[in-house]
């Protein structure tokens, strides 16, 4: 009796760990695929256009980058003294906060200087930068 | 701005069902050990019923989250600082929940005690994995850098 709970228990677990791996395989998998696909699909449109059009938002916000934060994160955002912006996780509302009110001792404020369409740009260009 | 849209719906679903594998698989493992401890055959397996309904609730919950996350990281399933260590214990959280749950689907109450214990052990080691991964969560969204 107590090596057929064994057997059971065994069984049980040789198949808990193998769906395990196949679900989250499957996810990793799947995600690395789109992803592949997604940059495919912006470096094609990017070769087959000579000059990429940016949209008005986007390029009202890459103006006021060049002004306002080119100076810490570097003129291509790459970061310099400030961090690298690009592929940023943030909420846009915290993305936005940082903006208005800085990181003491670390960045300025901007919320004085910058209207909210402003900071909408500003974001517009930062979600822009891959 | 149709995209800052669609971003804020994965945003409001990975903080809606994120929190669901980190609360219930703290208290599932803790259900089980006080299941465990506990003498009166009758209110022992209720608390291990209340541990297998709060495992499954939580790997349940943890599907929209892993979802909504990764669309909200761009599919990315690594990445640097604070979403990196996110990630590096969320895939073994996730994958641990789903084992768990499967082991305690089959096994259900036919189980020894040494798989008991090997069981608990696994349950709470889930348990720091998902709180670590909602903890590196939470500093990718509201982190000073």
């Amino acid at each position: 009796m107590k090596r057929a709970l064994f057997g059971l228990e065994f069984i049980a677990g040789v198949l808990a760990i193998v769906v395990a791996a196949v679900v989250v395989g499957s996810t990793l998998g799947s995600a690395t695929l789109v992803r592949a696909a997604i940059e495919k699909a912006r470096s094609d449109s990017a070769a087959s256009s000579n000059q990429p059009q940016l949209s008005a938002l986007v390029a009202h916000g890459q103006k006021l980058f060049a002004v306002n934060c080119s100076h810490c994160h570097a003129d291509d955002a790459t970061g310099d003294e400030g961090p690298d912006l690009h592929g940023l996780t943030k909420s846009d509302e915290r993305i936005k906060g940082i903006i208005t009110n800085g990181i003491k001792g670390e960045m300025p404020a901007f919320g004085k200087k910058l209207q909210e369409a402003d900071k909408d740009a500003l974001l517009g260009f930062l979600r822009s930068l891959k | 701005m149709e995209l800052f849209l669609a971003a804020n719906i994965w945003e409001m679903m990975h903080g809606g069902s994120t929190h669901l594998p980190v609360a219930l698989m703290l208290v599932s493992a803790v259900f089980d050990a006080l299941g465990g401890v506990i003498r009166s055959e009758q209110v022992k397996d209720r608390f291990h019923a209340a541990g297998l309904f709060t495992l499954i609730a939580g790997t349940l919950g943890a599907f929209p989250a892993v979802l909504s996350g990764l669309i909200l990281a761009r599919w990315e399933i690594g990445g640097t600082g604070a979403l990196f260590w996110h990630h590096v214990f969320l895939w073994p959280a996730f994958a641990l929940l789903i084992a768990l749950s499967v082991w305690r689907l089959i096994v259900r109450g036919r189980r020894s005690r040494a798989g008991f214990l090997i069981y608990l052990l696994a349950a709470f080691a889930a348990a720091f994995l998902v709180s670590a991964a909602g903890y590196w969560g939470g500093e990718v969204l509201l982190g000073g850098s």
